[in-house]
């Protein structure tokens, strides 16, 4: 049969009955088609950040792409064709939508001061300010030149870093060269993915 | 197995009872597939050689019943078109199933609709064919077919447990695997050209779309309802086509409905 496959559309605008390639009337599938709320997902490969498995996840983002909105993630799943979890995630893995998306996500910097027993809220500006004093002040009374044999060793052993599990590649490696130059010895950044 | 076609008629029958808007497609679609069954079940799968030149002759012995079904019961082309084979001698369908095997075109009907029991009784008896170099796409490893839709698995008890995709044939109904994140037409999986449109009133069902090659084919989450038959809930997703090639996308592979 040599029907275009929108046919049935061309013979809906002309007025008559919506017809299917093969000539069936679909009036009220076309009816209902109208009332039909659709959104728009996309699915986006990705890697688990929690440990050094790596397992591949599929996180889902609702959204039509349209400039004035929001693409909002919706589902994160196992990524079935990847050959480390086979689609399967373990319990913290399966939280990964909370770590996006959280209420009680933390979206400024807090400090909690010598004997309280709370945290509060500090600016950006503050605390980098703070983090460098403390740091330089730190270093400056800690700092080893050498070790009890004289031997040149340069460290700074009144610091300590560590990382979390979701930080970047990008952020360990400043991390890392960071500390490396104060001569932070106890180092731990969790670069696993 | 005979089981699967009495799977789909039921289904099929207990869809057309919700009196959804796609109620008389799925009443049609339901008279179809018993007649599928029927010719499903006259053919014999020690007798089938799997070359189509053979066994048209035995395919053609059960097609009258598909075409007297139509004949009585389908919208206006389809009864023209089965009045005029069932005119025709024998050798007429014999040569139509032929040519539709060789081709694969999704607006044969009949002989789309009458090759698919041949083949899935050739898949079940182990057979496999020769892809044709002249198609294109993802296309099954068994008999070359195009895919009518595709299948998400309910992987696991949690939610979060991503399920497996199949493509189902539409000429063989039998499934193979397919990457996730992939358009089968075009190949494309580039994230951002992809995506999937889905409305919670057909909730089970979404349609996969390629933004490089405008093409798309329905997806059923059986994640979402186990109880779905995906061929038959395929063509109950009807409004969901609509929806679509109202929205410029073309479909893969048309169903029996033209849709």
């Amino acid at each position: 049969m040599a029907i275009s496959r929108r046919a049935f559309l061309q013979s809906s605008i002309a007025g008559g009955a919506a017809l299917t390639a093969f000539g069936f009337d679909v009036t009220p599938v076309v009816a209902q088609a109208k009332t039909l709320k659709i959104a728009r997902t996309s699915e986006t490969r990705s890697t688990c950040p929690y440990c050094s498995v790596s397992c591949g996840v599929i996180i889902h983002t609702l959204g039509d792409r349209a400039k004035n909105a929001v693409p909002q993630v919706v589902h994160v799943e196992g990524d079935p064709d990847h050959p480390i979890n086979r689609g399967t995630l373990c319990p913290k893995g399966a939280s990964l939508e909370q770590d996006i998306l959280n209420e009680r996500r933390l979206l400024t910097p807090q400090v909690r001061r010598p004997g309280s027993d709370r945290f509060e809220d500090i600016s950006w500006d503050a605390a980098v300010d703070e983090i460098a004093r403390w740091v330089k002040t730190t270093r400056d009374a800690t700092f080893i030149a050498k070790d009890a044999k004289s031997r040149v060793v340069n460290r700074c052993e009144g610091i300590a870093w560590t990382g979390g599990c979701t930080d970047t590649n990008e952020l360990n490696y400043l991390v890392v060269k960071t500390m490396r130059s104060l001569g932070v010895v106890y180092l731990e950044n969790q670069a696993r993915v | 197995m005979r089981e699967s076609w009495d799977r789909r008629v039921q289904r099929a029958e207990q869809l057309v009872a919700d009196s959804g808007p796609a109620a008389s497609l799925l009443a049609f679609y339901a008279r179809l597939l018993r007649q599928q069954r029927t010719v499903y079940d006259s053919l014999d799968d020690r007798t089938l050689s799997g070359a189509i030149e053979q066994d048209a002759a035995l395919i053609a012995g059960g097609a009258t019943a598909v075409l007297e079904e139509v004949a009585a019961h389908g919208p206006a082309p389809l009864v023209a078109e089965a009045r005029a084979l069932l005119a025709c001698d024998a050798s007429a369908i014999r040569a139509l199933l032929v040519d539709h095997w060789r081709t694969r075109s999704d607006r044969q009907f009949f002989a789309k609709a009458i090759l698919q029991p041949y083949g899935q009784r050739l898949v079940e008896a182990g057979r496999t064919y020769q892809r044709s170099a002249s198609l294109s796409g993802e296309r099954c490893p068994r008999c070359g077919g195009a895919p009518q839709l595709s299948i998400l698995e309910a992987a696991g008890a949690e939610s979060t447990d991503g399920g497996s995709r199949t493509l189902l044939c539409a000429t063989c109904l039998t499934g193979w695997p397919c990457r996730r994140v992939r358009c089968p037409a075009c190949g494309e999986e580039d994230e951002r050209k992809l995506g999937y449109f889905h409305s919670e009133t057909l909730d089970h069902i979404r349609v996969d779309a390629c933004e490089s090659c405008r093409r798309y084919l329905k997806t059923i989450d059986r994640g979402r309802l186990g109880l779905a038959v995906p061929l038959v809930d395929e063509v109950a997703g009807a409004p969901l086509d609509v929806w679509a090639q109202e929205h410029g996308y073309d479909k893969i592979e048309l169903n029996l409905v033209g849709l």
